[in-house]
């Protein structure tokens, strides 16, 4: 009475074993891996924001068109996440920002304009394993942020020009901001702004920080300078005089190991026709009605510049 | 519905994704409960570590583990492992209460008779309490199998929660559809793996959907009976 | 393992109690939050739940939305309602009573269910209104599974409730957010630390409540239930008030 019971519940546990080992061996490249015609396979990680999302795509398409194999890990998160990634092998490539790279890896780094930026980079990345290609000319930095009203009630131009007032405001931005060199400890050394309030919104700038901004629940924003959302919004992003925010170019950072010329050279390419004014209008485009994935806004741009 | 048109292979392939880190967690967590749960019934020691242990580990927000177990088990940062082990703990952690009682449910009087008339402890287990527990085990199952599917998204703020994705990249876009795609989809995946443990239950537990309706605990008018 | 030790460290220096930012201040904002989620869930779960219980109708209806309120993913369901209310303490309430109701309602219900139709029916026959035997009888024999289920939904809540850190509140979660943006494992760890101690100390003290305020004999009878191995099969898992992970 009791065999075809038993049988049942072992074909069972058989199936659901079969499916768990399945569902290890799918767990690989579904795409087969490297084959013979594949000059190897480089993953490339993204940030977490849509611009990063963008950027990775661009080169992965490009790296993918010269005959790699290419995996991505969108939405890794902060810098103090991926160059860890980076360093394990987890990826291989991720598109950075100069300046912030710099200050990460070298907090006493005294570098502003880009020239200066990618000259101090190299030395600074060596020890931790890392080396970067060719920086873009497109832009893209923290910048402090306050509504047109907010700006005209205060007269305020430059960061400056809120040392008069830090004592009633708040500011709102990424949890990092506050341990970051441009940060709180910036803000007082450089520009003399103290005693501000900090609110923590991890949306790199998004909806939430631009809501709190323009309801007055904050009254300065860490927002990107390319966010299509400063426009839209006759926002007024407050000069920086005394470089306390380096300069932020595009740059391509590669574990030392996934690094070679033939590499370096598919993404030069696109580096070479990326401007500021570019980057803004791919992030317009991906945030614009249709909100195309980031793969389609990469694929679109790079068969329009002849990349692919 | 446009744009889940236009970007059907993003949405596909984080399905694909989602359904991929989902699945492992939920039978293996499975796998490991019974055993536990069935210790669990023998020895009130046993118990009551076993089950203290699962409420602790249940409180550790989900977003710290996905975090800590590269250090701890010296992986990658990016490395499906440490999404997977995450999951399998909390599948644990909700799972060995339920597998508990589920074994708690077998009548002693029937564990009895069947070791009259002559069956061994191992065949027991197999032929009488496994499928006797099988119903309350199958019933929590499906109570883990939509919380792993629903938890998984989190693993999207360390980049790996596959439909999780939509989440913060539609939210990044003020693009409030992208994340209703996002949730729809989660949902059907926790109704399709629903269905296939109803079903699979129907296969290996065939007496179960008619016991069921009738399969009501009176715990409390049985306490004021007795008093 | 350093980590643990450098994270207790952390925890007892006492520098790091009151301070701006400290312990104890953000203990308070996420027991606040929890308060207010869990009044507004209990007043929308117990009425519903004693009406579904008592009358037994709408019972489908209520295992359908519950499962489907577990299956809802927490993240992406606040992130959903920021975009149309902007960042504050309601959307993030809201989110969390969702979470909240279906362990609390599946508590209320089962145990009202649970009471015996004989003694309800003895109830009548002695000539209690309606309202008497949900008061009299109903509620104090489903207590044990009330009072459940309310753990249940409490624990859930302070688990998840580490989010609000996410979006702009406050609460312990922020240690672990601030941990994990900046690499901080013992900052991290210090975080995930307070929420399971504050989870399981709430969760002490409401099973010393319910050892307190349920009838002895009934819970002379639940003692018996939770037993390693009783006579009867226990309830039908489909609507235990098992809390499920959601953060």
């Amino acid at each position: 009475m009791h065999a075809p019971k038993r049988n049942r519940i072992t074909a069972g546990l058989l199936a659901i074993g079969l499916t768990a080992s399945l569902a290890a061996c799918s767990s690989g490249n579904p795409l087969g891996g490297d084959g013979n015609d594949s000059l190897g396979s480089i993953t490339i990680g993204s940030q977490g924001f849509a611009e990063s999302d963008i950027l990775a795509q661009l080169y992965g398409q490009a790296l993918a068109a010269g005959g790699y194999t290419v995996d991505y890990a969108p939405g890794i998160g902060s810098r103090e996440t991926f160059i860890p990634a980076l360093q394990d092998g987890s990826i291989d490539l991720i598109p950075d920002y100069a300046g912030n790279l710099l200050y990460g890896a070298d907090p006493k780094a005294t570098a502003a304009s880009t020239a200066d930026v990618m000259e101090a980079l190299p030395a600074a990345l060596e020890p931790l394993g890392l080396v970067v290609s060719t920086a873009a000319e497109a832009q893209d930095a923290d910048s402090l942020v306050v509504t047109k009203e907010f700006a005209e009630a205060n007269s305020l131009v430059t960061i400056a020009d809120l040392k008069p007032i830090a004592s009633k405001i708040t500011i709102g931005a990424n949890t990092e901001f506050e341990g970051r060199s441009y940060g709180r400890e910036g803000l007082e050394k450089v520009y003399g702004v103290k005693g501000w309030k900090f609110k923590a919104i991890d949306d790199y700038g998004g909806p939430g920080t631009l809501s709190d901004l323009l309801s007055g629940a904050i009254q300065v924003a860490d927002i990107y300078t390319t966010t299509p959302s400063i426009k839209q919004n006759d926002l007024v992003v407050l000069e920086d005089p005394k470089h306390l925010i380096a300069a932020q170019n595009i740059v391509p950072l590669f574990n030392k190991d996934a690094y070679s010329v033939r590499v370096a050279n598919i993404i030069d390419q696109i580096s070479n026709k990326l401007t500021t004014e570019e980057l803004m209008s791919l992030n317009e485009i991906s945030a614009g009605d249709s909100k195309p994935s980031p793969e389609k806004v990469a694929k679109d741009w790079l068969t329009q510049m002849g990349l692919i | 519905m446009q744009w889940l048109w236009d970007n059907r292979d993003l949405v596909l392939g984080l399905t694909l994704e989602h359904v991929r880190l989902s699945i492992l967690p939920i039978i293996v967590g499975f796998i490991v409960c019974i055993p536990l749960g069935w210790v669990a019934t023998r020895n009130r020691v046993a118990r009551s570590v076993l089950l203290s242990l699962g409420g602790i580990l249940f409180t550790i927000p989900s977003l710290a583990l996905f975090v800590a177990l590269p250090v701890i088990l010296g992986t990658k940062i990016l490395s499906d492992i440490n999404v997977i082990v995450t999951l399998t703990i909390y599948a644990i952690a909700m799972m060995i209460r339920g597998a508990a009682d589920a074994f708690a449910s077998v009548s002693t009087s029937v564990l009895q008779s069947a070791t009259a008339v002559g069956y061994s402890a191992f065949s027991r287990f197999w032929s009488v309490e496994l499928p006797l527990a099988g119903p309350v085990l199958l019933a929590n199952l499906r109570v883990v199998s939509v919380s792993t599917v629903s938890l998984l998204s989190v693993a999207a703020l360390i980049g790996k929660g596959g439909l999780g994705y939509l989440f913060l990249n539609g939210y990044q876009r003020d693009f409030p559809t992208e994340v209703a795609i996002g949730i729809v989809f989660i949902l059907l995946i926790a109704l399709a793996f629903d269905l296939v443990l109803v079903a699979l239950g129907r296969i290996l537990l065939p007496w179960a959907h008619t016991v069921f309706p009738r399969l009501r605990a009176r715990p409390v008018a049985d306490a004021v009976a007795a008093s | 393992m350093n980590f643990f030790a450098e994270a207790f460290a952390w925890i007892f220096d006492p520098a790091h109690f009151a301070m701006v930012n400290g312990i104890w201040p953000r203990t308070v904002d996420h027991l606040f939050y929890t308060a207010v989620t869990m009044l507004i869930a209990m007043v929308i779960a117990i009425p519903l739940g004693l009406l579904i219980g008592h009358t037994g109708r709408g019972r489908n209806l209520v295992i359908v939305t519950t499962s489907a309120a577990r299956a809802l993913p927490t993240l992406g369901f606040l992130l959903f309602i920021i975009l149309f209310s902007g960042l504050g303490l309601w959307p993030f309430v809201i989110v969390m009573v969702v979470l909240a109701v279906p362990p609390l309602l599946a508590g209320v219900y089962s145990g009202l269910e649970g009471v015996d139709r004989q003694t309800i029916d003895a109830a009548r026959a002695v000539g209690m209104s309606e309202w008497q035997i949900i008061g009299r009888v109903e509620i104090p024999l489903a207590l044990p599974l009330i009072l459940g289920g309310i753990r249940s939904s409490v624990l859930q809540v302070i688990a998840t409730a580490t989010i609000a850190g996410y979006v702009g509140l406050t609460g312990l979660g922020r240690f672990l957010i601030e941990g994990l943006a900046l690499r901080d494992y013992t900052l991290a760890i210090v975080g995930a630390i307070l929420v399971a101690v504050l989870a399981l100390a709430v969760d002490g003290l409401l099973a010393l409540i319910q050892r307190l305020v349920v009838p002895r004999g009934v819970s002379r009878g639940m003692a018996r239930t939770i037993s390693t191995r009783s006579r009867r099969p226990t309830r039908l898992p489909a609507m235990t008030v098992a809390p499920i992970k959601e953060g």
